[in-house]
């Protein structure tokens, strides 16, 4: 008994080791970043901005698992630059065909069984960019970045480095970079509490001096119709505009629309980013039964938060923490 | 054909000397094509072919065959060419629109729900894990919360699978 004992202390104390390791409280990353700083390495800004970069602009091929709520899915990356502009393919390895080419202010889906299309868009889509597409500069406002310190990721030498969310209203993350290539090699979307909700992870990365030949033909071939999206007149959904905003969230859309399953069920639609994070909020007269207990689902970091009250259903969707949510959606009020 | 099989040889190997044979076999496509085809051999024996194209003349054969064959209305989804107008009404075709949720990774919601009323059966685990808010289930009073019907239940993980959708085409299509 008493041997049983000191093993179950000696595996905690193990486990607490390794995980420390990953997710080391800001108090050891300050000092670390301190031995850092003293051996005049670049700064956790620079690195960022190299990932942004390189991720914008090298010839890759990412295979990578995304991994939320006990589920992963395999999935690649092929990342291409043709005259200065970036191509990118990306598809499911498990399962049905599912796959996406984004290129020259388009993305197209293809899936199994289904006719292809294509939506106007001028943002990359793909699996870091939300990451390496930030204003670092700007972002220090919402986030603290931190060097973490050396680990190993896909059999590359990589740094990771924290970003710490400076409020309670968005969650963390943990970037690890290719410390030669700079491109992301894992990401970790990370709560208050330190749990990781949901995390992306390379598992092979290739890089190449030219483009991939396979994107490089991709690029030129045409692509199928882009469809838009409608909207429903003004006049059919009452008005509806946010009292509070998380801080340095902006709002990007606000529109009425048809929920897309749905044609008969108009919404008042607006959307928040801050940067890295895209939250929708629907507001619409119509109800589905619920019960209190159930008005949250998430999944991974993204959480679906409902709220009824009178004749009004509110929907938050979003990677924030549920406080976020909650007060968007008491936030809400009619405009006039 | 077989007498000029033998000067066709001949004529590879230089050793022709004949110019009528010469200038038949010029006028002969079918001697010419046995002719490149004998070069061809040649130069695979002598290993000599490095990169050649080895397969022959089949274009003609290829083509023709292309010509003949009717038009599949199924096009490679890689391959599909724009037709007529570039904007195409959306209600029409909504239903398309499922694809940029199911290739951002969105999970139909629809058969888990069904489940969480009843007790848990390992079993059928829900596709999608939906976790209320702490962690736990809350516990339930029979007397204070009615559970909800079945049909509430698929209507509720309809809209939210909709919301979710609709949700992943905004993020898609966001300026």
């Amino acid at each position: 008994m008493k041997h049983r004992l000191f093993l179950v202390a000696c595996m905690s104390l193990l486990s607490l080791l390794a995980s420390s390791q990953l997710i080391a409280s800001p108090e050891v990353a300050q000092s670390e970043v301190k031995i850092e700083t003293k051996s005049a390495l670049p700064s956790a800004l620079t690195y960022l901005n190299n990932m942004k970069q390189a991720y914008r602009e090298l010839n890759y091929k990412l295979l990578y698992l995304n991994t939320a709520q006990n589920q992963i899915e395999p999935k690649q990356l092929i990342h291409g630059v043709v005259d200065g502009k970036s191509v990118a393919y990306f598809y499911f390895l498990n399962g049905a065909m599912r796959e996406s080419l984004q290129f020259d202010g388009k993305i197209s889906f293809y899936q199994q069984g289904s006719q292809a299309y294509s939506l106007a868009t001028n943002r990359d889509q793909s699996v870091f960019a939300n990451i390496a597409n930030f204003n670092f500069e700007n972002g220090n406002k919402s986030y603290e970045y931190i060097i973490l310190g050396r680990d190993r990721i896909a059999g590359k030498k990589a740094i990771a480095i924290r970003m710490i969310s400076k409020d309670q209203y968005r969650y963390s993350y943990i970037v690890w970079l290719d410390l030669e290539s700079y491109l992301p090699l894992r990401l970790d979307i990370i709560n208050q509490s330190n749990q990781i909700l949901e995390q992306t992870m390379v598992v092979s990365l290739n890089i190449s001096e030219t483009i991939n030949p396979w994107i490089q033909q991709l690029s030129v071939q045409a692509t199928p119709d882009v469809l838009h999206l409608p909207l429903t007149a003004i006049a059919e959904v009452p008005k509806w505009h946010l009292d509070w905003l998380p801080p340095s969230f902006k709002i990007v859309k606000d529109d009425q629309h048809k929920l897309m399953m749905h044609d008969t069920d108009p919404v008042s639609y607006i959307m928040l980013n801050d940067g890295i994070v895209r939250v929708s909020v629907y507001i619409s007269t119509k109800q589905t039964k619920l019960i209190e207990q159930k008005n949250v689902i998430r999944r991974g970091g993204t959480l679906i938060y409902t709220k009824q009250d009178e004749n009004v259903e509110i929907n938050v969707i979003g990677e924030i923490p549920l406080i976020t949510a909650e007060k968007i959606a008491a936030s809400i009020k009619p405009s006039k | 054909m077989k007498e000029y099989s033998q000067d066709l040889s001949s004529l590879m190997d230089n050793e022709l000397g004949d110019k009528e044979v010469i200038n038949t076999i010029l006028d002969d496509t079918v001697l010419q094509k046995q002719f490149s085809r004998y070069q061809l051999i040649g130069d695979v024996l002598r290993d000599e072919s490095n990169g050649l194209d080895l397969r022959m003349d089949i274009t003609d054969n290829v083509m023709a065959a292309i010509a003949n064959e009717k038009q599949d209305d199924y096009v490679a989804p890689l391959a599909a060419a724009p037709e007529k107008s570039n904007v195409v009404p959306f209600m029409k075709r909504f239903g398309q629109y499922a694809i940029a949720a199911s290739v951002a990774g969105v999970v139909v919601v629809s058969s888990l729900m069904v489940n969480q009323g009843s007790s848990t059966d390992p079993s059928v685990a829900p596709v999608l894990n939906t976790v209320p808010f702490g962690g736990a289930a809350a516990p339930v009073s029979l007397q204070a919360t009615p559970l909800q019907s079945e049909n509430e239940i698929k209507e509720r993980n309809e809209r939210v699978e909709a919301l979710l959708k609709d949700h992943q085409l905004q993020l898609q299509t966001q300026p």
